[in-house]
């Protein structure tokens, strides 16, 4: 049996950060057909560190939903792979800065079967202290919970 | 060389950095700029209910929060006159044995073995040692299984009270533990051999240490404070033999003793403090190993923190065989004005809470001293005695070296932000 991870991360707590994870909890409710098959296992991650690695071991293939900075306009939805990271890679180096991108990269130096890692990406607007979605990643959602939809069906073919 | 500089220190946890300025080779400026913002805990208390206490401390510190939360904890259960049921404490001492055993993994071989080893990260590590790297990882994790098994999940555990526990966690959850925490005590002991193989910097400091000291048991929950110079306080005493102040550069206060000065808290002075109280296997590891105590290299921390690994691993062991819980978990609090204080020893040192409440059981003042503070003034006059023995090597040599002494603490910076970048400067 193929089993699949989809983990929402980001901080609750500062504004379009939780994209990934608001994205999930709607793709729950919007498919819960797929959300409750037994091969599927979904988490909510706010601390991205070493615990990921938990999960990772433990199963084929993992779909992280993430907020992503970069110069696309907000609430833009993208479908990445594994060769893609790279661009994930943070540049702080203290143990605050170990997030997603070093976690895949200690566990595809660990784990001896690596599953296959997908990534959908929302593009943020602003990741204030205290803030709500902003509007742009609000909208967006509805094309985020179908963009995991379809990648979880294309892994569990 | 010009001044040496580090504008974010790498692989401590909280955000800082370092500024050594030299003048014809010798450092004439050292300071650890702590710019991570103050966090006004100690305000955020004020007319909170002291049962809320623990866990809003807790949140000072993702890696440390069983210490916030046994300190304050202490604090109030002094201030209430309450002593908790001796099955309680040590339940006590087995979470705090959760938190030593991940904080320590983390620490030895995720944050200081990789500038002992030459590499830039635990990454690197991971590359050329894949085998060591999952030890690390499993080490650790099992320290979290323990916190998850007692506190109900393995970061920011819950179930600390003041008066004892809000529940008594399942003896079959602890005891289905022990296989891997065997096999955690036998990787720990292969973890202070390892230990003793690393290449550290020569640096010998005649340090003041400072560490809770208990007769019976390695200090971690009570006792009295005792200091390497002799000096031997009662907890409620501890502000009478150690002061905090702010420094111009610093989100962080310093402390120094009475006596104007510095002293290290953490695990070389509890390890030169307390050696005597280590468990069978930590004491045989310590005698096998040929160190003569006291130690006094700060890189070295990292062997005391491997001896620390075995004896909490060890003391986790026995404590599950022993747990039988019977009774309530927590007594229950007969509410009234007063003040009190606890210390706890956290994996980074001493950490002291004082709170004041009233008749309602509401926090009127709260005051926080975190390990790191109390080592801040002596991770600066380290980074004095190093620097001639840096000032001649390359840049980056001599910059990674520094770091990797600050390092060496462990500092927690964001807990000491009630704090590290290196800059080197030649005026």
């Amino acid at each position: 049996m193929t089993k699949v991870a989809v983990i929402g991360i980001g901080q609750s707590l500062r504004g379009d950060d939780a994209a990934g994870l608001e994205a999930v909890r709607q793709w729950k409710e919007k498919f819960p057909e797929t959300a409750n098959r037994p091969e599927v296992q979904i988490e909510a991650s706010e601390l991205p560190g070493l615990a990921l690695l938990d999960v990772l071991c433990k199963v084929n293939a993992a779909i992280l939903v993430d907020a992503i900075q970069g110069s696309d306009k907000p609430g833009t939805v993208h479908r990445l792979g594994e060769a893609e990271l790279a661009s994930f890679t943070s540049d702080s180096k203290s143990a605050h800065g170990w997030g997603v991108a070093e976690t895949l990269r200690l566990g595809s130096q660990l784990i001896s079967t690596s599953p296959k890692i997908r990534i959908v990406g929302i593009n943020s607007e602003q990741a204030e202290m205290g803030a709500n979605l902003s509007n742009a990643v609000r909208e967006a959602m509805p094309k985020a919970c179908e963009a995991i939809e379809e990648e979880v069906n294309e892994l569990l073919k | 060389m010009k001044n040496i500089e580090v504008p974010a220190l790498a692989r401590v946890e909280g955000e800082g950095g370092l500024y050594i300025g030299l003048e014809n080779g010798k450092a004439v400026e050292i300071r650890l700029d702590i710019y991570e913002p103050p966090r006004f805990f100690e305000g955020f208390l004020k007319d909170r209910f002291l049962q809320e206490v623990p866990d809003i401390t807790a949140r000072i510190c993702g890696i440390c929060p069983v210490a916030y939360q046994m300190s304050s904890a202490y604090a109030l259960e002094n201030a209430l006159g309450v002593k908790i049921s001796p099955q309680a404490r040590s339940l006590r001492r087995l979470m705090y044995c959760g938190e030593y055993i991940e904080s320590h993994a983390l620490h030895i071989y995720m944050l200081q073995a990789p500038d002992l080893l030459g590499k830039e990260s635990a990454l690197e590590l991971a590359a050329e040692a894949p085998e060591v790297v999952k030890t690390a990882l499993r080490l650790k994790k099992i320290g979290n299984e323990l916190l998850k098994a007692i506190g109900g999940r393995s970061v920011h555990p819950v179930n600390v009270c003041v008066g004892g526990f809000y529940s008594w966690p399942e003896a079959k959850s602890l005891k289905d533990l022990l296989p891997d925490l065997e096999w955690g005590l036998n990787a720990s002991l292969d973890t202070v051999k390892l230990a003793l193989t690393l290449p550290y910097p020569y640096l010998e400091i005649d340090y003041e240490f400072v560490a809770l000291h208990h007769p019976d048991e390695y200090g971690v929950i009570e006792g009295d404070v005792l200091s390497s110079n002799g000096r031997k306080l009662s907890i409620s005493e501890y502000e009478n033999g150690y002061i905090e102040e702010h420094v111009k550069h610093s989100n962080a206060l310093h402390s120094h003793t009475v006596d104007s000065n510095t002293y290290l808290v953490g695990p070389l002075a509890r390890l030169n403090l307390n050696h005597e109280q280590l468990m069978p296997n930590a004491r045989k590891a310590l005698a096998d190993s040929g160190i003569k105590l006291p130690l006094k290299n700060p890189f070295k921390s990292l062997i005391a923190r491997a001896i620390e690994l075995v004896h909490f691993y060890e003391e986790a062991i026995q404590l599950i065989k022993e747990y039988k819980p019977t009774g309530p978990a927590h007594v229950e609090l007969k509410l009234k004005a007063g003040e009190g204080a606890g210390a706890t020893e956290a994996p980074r040192g001493l950490l002291y809470h004082r709170y004041k409440i009233d008749g309602n059981g509401m926090i009127q003042f709260a005051k926080i001293t975190p390990p790191t503070a109390q080592n801040l003034p002596r991770i600066e006059a380290d980074l004095f005695a190093l620097t001639p023995r840096i000032v001649n090597m390359p840049e980056a040599e001599a910059t990674l070296t520094a770091e990797h002494l600050v390092r060496s603490y462990d500092p927690c910076i964001s807990c000491a932000t009630h704090f590290l970048k290196l800059k080197v400067e030649e005026k």
